[in-house]
């Protein structure tokens, strides 16, 4: 008895030790990241955690799992204004910039490029598109691209063949005229979840199309009730009412993909995220394209899409060491680099956001296999930036709640009920101007 | 010994004191001061707009307040829907929710063949946790694949908009809010029934009166403190709904079938809202005390004047 008490004081002596000899002369980085997805990312990231680990002796990695983009945003502004010390580095939605930026919570990236020999070259390499939402306007970077998305076409080919088309529709007069084809009691021919709290993201697909994205460089600046944005929520409403391809008020989120997996869609809008989980599971030949362009696009332009997904942001107060700041930028250029893109991309479905990925490992070989990747990819030179501004989720949260009044035939009036939106949002950004 | 005695009425006073402290405290400091806290800054708008962070919030008055029940305003829009429809939520479920409990506690207090099966059946669902349970109803609700329209199609009609028809979302929320708790109601019924004697009912039938005269002048007097108990729980369950609506459909479309809780969640995180959180919170507390104060009111003037 009394030797297994001493053995375990000793024990328990030896482990303060060994913990406390780890612990000195080392940096401690937490890491906070949301999933999206089912994947098994907890055990990813501890994957990269290790492996950057062993090459980086004096830094250690403290992931932590904060459930979804709104859960993580929620716990660092409720650690951060309640005193706390909050993560050294998170992902969080590329649309955050503005709301942490304008709580002094987070700090540049390119304080930390500027400071890089190549940081010209290591900016160059992301996708330009995928920069947008992470540059203020004067062009400075805050926040790195991580994991990223788009919203792209998929079509079920063995039901577009039979109808007797063998390439998808390009533009929404073509979009239209098949998926009518394909409308028939037990299917739909085009689903597009704009049901639901988040319509403005496939929205913004539209609006891009139709030659307006509401947003802009300038975070003070939001285009809610030009012409274009009406025409574009216009034409959304009447897929479920005059057209008839769908259901009315458009389709649910998490709906969408199973209905297109169970033959009952025939062409459906959704993430580039969902692309491995659809070509894991299809029973049937799946296509992906672009969004098909809109009026603004007879001319040969005019695809559009948002981007989407979450970027890598550093936070300080002014209180970290240059030590500490030098372990974060190299964690954070750890899991932007080429191989850890290639990986997660391959490994997620998400876009891997630098060109030179592409030409890594797995990624490489699987894009080979399946071409579907290489759209997703080649559309990112039509996109746009996704909607962020100052306040972003008080507007944002006044646009959903326009969209969804006119999907869903409460505003019939689509132009009143923009203009009563847009003088709400240009009465919020009024102070920032 | 004399020495003590002056001590010993000291000690008696202060004991009780000390018990409660720990209870005390906790009560004063996550219920008293965040209340008085919640008034204070419901009176005040944080500092906004470039550089304002840091900056202290200024006082406005009951501004918060007006702004709240001003259609046009960003939030006002989002509250005068959400306050409203959080009314009819409220007297929805109970007034349909605690009829049903009572019936179904009729219903199963009688001998008959699998009693335990049919009471388990009703009260299961107050078994599953409660996001769990509103996840399986999203499914159930889906537009193209859901069970309720695979029903509704089967026998001919073309199907409804559960989820995304702003004039049927918040009946949605509604039934799979009773499908919930009248489960649980029926419990409290169900242990009220078995209190009152059986002779009262048979002396009762001597005197020729029909059962529907029975329930009226017998079980429901007699089952008056259990019904108050579960109207005035029902009630605060129904103003404390949540989760419920993070799974069917976050209150949309454009918050028609949002209700008050869930909004003045959706809008802590970002500091501008935080005098209209503040505001929102004082208008739902005084909306609960309200109710469970005339509930009280209303059985306690019953209860002197039968």
């Amino acid at each position: 008895m009394s030797y297994r008490f001493r053995a375990l004081i000793v024990f328990v002596i030896s482990l303060l030790l060994t913990g406390s000899a780890i612990g000195q002369g080392s940096v401690v980085i937490d890491f906070y990241f949301p999933s999206a997805t089912a994947n098994d990312a907890e055990g990813i990231f501890q994957g990269y955690a290790d492996a950057f680990q062993e090459e980086n002796p004096g830094i250690s990695i403290n992931p932590v799992f904060t459930g979804s983009y709104t859960d993580t945003r929620n716990t660092i502004l409720t650690e951060l204004q309640g005193g706390g010390a909050g993560p050294d580095v998170a992902v969080m939605l590329s649309i955050d910039l503005y709301s942490f930026a304008e709580e002094g919570y987070i700090v540049p990236a390119q304080t930390f490029i500027d400071g890089m020999e190549d940081g010209e070259a290591f900016v160059a390499d992301f996708f330009p598109a995928l920069m947008s939402n992470g540059m203020d306007a004067d062009g400075n970077v805050w926040s790195i691209p991580f994991q990223r998305s788009t919203p792209i076409l998929y079509y079920n080919a063995d039901l577009l063949a039979e109808a007797g088309y063998d390439s998808p529709p390009t533009n929404n007069a073509e979009l239209v005229e098949i998926a009518q084809a394909l409308t028939t009691e037990d299917r739909d021919g085009l689903l597009v979840p704009v049901a639901g709290g988040f319509p403005i993201w496939m929205y913004q697909s539209f609006a891009i199309a139709y030659g307006q994205n509401i947003v802009s460089e300038d975070p003070t600046q939001v285009f809610f009730n030009t012409p274009e944005a009406v025409a574009a929520v216009e034409f959304v409403r009447s897929l479920g009412t005059d057209l008839g391809v769908g259901p009315a008020g458009g389709a649910a989120w998490g709906d969408t993909p199973t209905a297109f997996l169970a033959g009952q869609a025939a062409m459906i809008y959704h993430t580039t995220g969902n692309l491995t989980r659809i070509l894991r599971d299809a029973d049937f030949e799946v296509g992906v394209w672009y969004l098909p362009s809109g009026p603004a696009g007879e001319d040969g332009t005019g695809y559009g899409a948002p981007t989407g997904g979450g970027n890598l942001y550093i936070f300080d107060d002014g209180s970290k060491s240059d030590a500490e700041m030098d372990a974060i930028w190299k964690w954070v250029t750890f899991l932007s680099s080429p191989e850890i893109q290639a990986d997660w991309g391959a490994t997620t479905g998400y876009i891997a956001s630098n060109a030179s990925a592409w030409e890594t490992e797995p990624l490489a070989s699987l894009a080979m296999e399946y071409p579907h990747y290489l759209v997703a990819r080649d559309q990112l030179q039509h996109v746009g930036k996704e909607f962020s501004s100052y306040a972003t989720i008080t507007i944002q949260g006044i646009i959903n709640g326009t969209l969804q009044s006119i999907l869903t035939g409460e505003a019939e009036d689509a132009q009143a009920a923009m203009d009563a939106a847009q003088a709400q949002i240009d009465g919020i950004l009024a102070e920032y101007r | 010994m004399s020495m003590n005695t002056p001590r010993r009425p000291l000690r008696s006073i202060a004991i009780p004191y000390l018990l409660v402290a720990p209870t005390l405290i906790l009560v004063l400091m996550f219920n008293v001061l965040p209340a008085i806290r919640t008034v204070n800054d419901s009176l005040y708008k944080p500092a906004r707009g470039l550089n304002s962070a840091g900056k202290p919030p200024q006082f406005v008055g009951v501004q918060n307040f007006q702004d709240l029940f001003d259609d046009s305003h960003y939030m006002g829009t989002r509250f005068t829907r959400s306050f409203r429809n959080t009314i009819i939520f409220a007297l929805a479920t109970v007034g349909i929710g605690v009829p049903l409990g009572l019936l179904l506690a009729i219903l199963l207090n009688r001998e008959q063949p699998l009693l335990g099966l049919w009471r388990f059946a009703v009260f299961y669902p107050s078994l599953l946790p409660l996001i769990g349970a509103a996840s399986i109803w999203s499914f159930i609700f889906s537009d193209s694949i859901g069970l309720a329209n695979a029903i509704l199609k089967s026998v001919g009609h073309p199907g409804l908009n559960w989820l995304g028809d702003r004039n049927l979302v918040l009946a949605s929320v509604v039934i799979v809010n009773i499908w919930k708790q009248a489960g649980y109601f029926m419990i409290f019924f169900l242990a009220g029934l078995q209190n009152i004697p059986r002779d009262l009912y048979e002396a009762a039938a001597l005197d020729g009166a029909d059962s529907l005269q029975q329930f009226a002048y017998l079980t429901l007097p007699l089952l008056r403190r259990t019904l108050l108990f579960v109207i005035v729980v029902s009630f605060i369950f129904a103003f404390q709904t949540v989760e419920q609506l993070q799974a069917l459909g976050e209150g949309g479309p454009a918050d028609s079938a949002n209700l008050l809780l869930y909004l003045i969640f959706q809008n802590i995180s970002e500091r501008r809202n935080w005098g209209y959180v503040n505001a929102m919170t004082i208008i739902l507390i005084g909306v609960v005390l309200t109710f469970t104060l005339s509930n009280f009111l209303l059985f306690e003037r019953d209860e002197k004047d039968s």
